[in-house]
């Protein structure tokens, strides 16, 4: 009776297999545990998976706009704007105007951050650098 | 024209430098071709200005240049940008609006008359309103507002109610590694709700 309801609880894993794996028992049992393991398996990957796709979704979009997406993401997170890279990824798709506007403001950030790197443009007193200004 | 130096084109190579008026050697037609094309060119050639630094590898710093910046101009832009954006929004030409929120671990883009699918449990009974408080972008026709990172519950009110508390379907986390006669097998049911966005507001109020 056990062994009935057991070989009917995998009759319902099974319907879909291809050959004798969807009739014979022994070989059903393999299958399935197969199955099992494999989705488990994919689930932990499927989140791996999607972040990469979102990466690099982002990164095309950002190329549009004439930037890269270290810069587009580093520079968010220095102005402190913490969406993540799913938003990121779908606001590229449906919301294109205002993904152009978190480039711009990303892009103001570097910019922002390099002309206070640079300071006046001058070197220090007494270091000579490999640097040639235009006079 | 690209021609071979062998003893056929060599007489042909001779006719053409002689009726250009030079004499020349048999040995050495190539050497004396560059300077008569060099004095044809330079004839009417652009002169460069008395600043041009041909590009080396030395000749620009590494980082690239910026545009020119005017701190009074960029205030000015940006205070016509919040007065236009404030005016759009006094007057309630924003159309259907959209947010980022922030809820149960995850952000969620979220409209009007959304579902959300929250793969854990709320302690709140079916049917009552929630306020998602942690709004971090909203935007509409013309304009978006982002927050650094979240924006103020004065400006912004997400609402949505609970629609149903229901449990994932069965699923079988199982692990087996062959010829060491070792399986685990675990079903797993989340616990899930549904969530449906009602109205997302903006509160005419920004500085």
């Amino acid at each position: 009776m056990c062994k009935m309801l057991l070989i009917g609880v995998l009759c319902l894993f099974v319907q879909h297999f291809r050959g004798r794996k969807n009739r014979c028992y022994s070989l059903a049992v393999r299958a399935v545990r197969r199955a099992f393991v494999y989705a488990s398996k994919a689930r932990k990957a499927k989140r791996r998976n999607m972040r990469t796709l979102w990466i690099s979704r982002i990164a095309a979009a950002t190329r549009e706009h004439g930037m890269k997406y270290p810069a587009l993401v580093h520079n968010l997170l220095k102005c402190s704007v913490q969406l993540n890279r799913r938003v990121l990824c779908d606001l590229s798709i449906t919301e294109p105007r205002s993904f152009h506007a978190l480039t711009a403001l990303a892009r103001a950030r570097q910019q922002e951050g390099l002309r206070a790197a640079l300071g006046d443009g001058t070197e220090p007193p007494g270091v000579f650098s490999r640097i040639t200004q235009l006079q | 024209m690209a021609m071979t130096l062998n003893k056929g084109n060599l007489t042909g190579i001779l006719r053409v430098f002689q009726t250009a008026g030079t004499c020349l050697t048999q040995s050495t037609p190539a050497r004396c071709l560059v300077p008569t094309l060099a004095c044809r060119q330079n004839s009417s050639s652009v002169t460069n200005p008395a600043s041009f630094v041909p590009h080396t590898s030395l000749s620009r710093p590494p980082w690239p240049e910026l545009p020119a910046f005017d701190p009074e101009d960029q205030e000015k832009k940006h205070g016509a940008v919040v007065q236009k954006v404030n005016g759009l929004i006094q007057s309630g030409e924003y159309g259907r609006l959209f947010a980022v929120v922030q809820f149960a671990g995850r952000q969620w883009k979220v409209t009007n008359e959304d579902l959300i699918l929250i793969e854990n449990h709320i302690d709140v009974e079916c049917g009552a309103g929630i306020r998602l408080e942690k709004v971090l972008l909203v935007g509409g026709n013309d304009f978006t507002l982002i927050g650094k990172p979240l924006l103020g519950g004065d400006l912004v009110r997400v609402q949505a109610t609970v629609i149903e508390k229901t449990e994932s379907w069965p699923m079988v986390h199982m692990r087996f590694w062959k010829r060491h006669r070792f399986q685990k097998k675990k079903i797993i049911i989340q616990p899930q709700t549904v969530l449906r966005i009602n109205t997302i507001d903006i509160l005419p109020r920004l500085t």
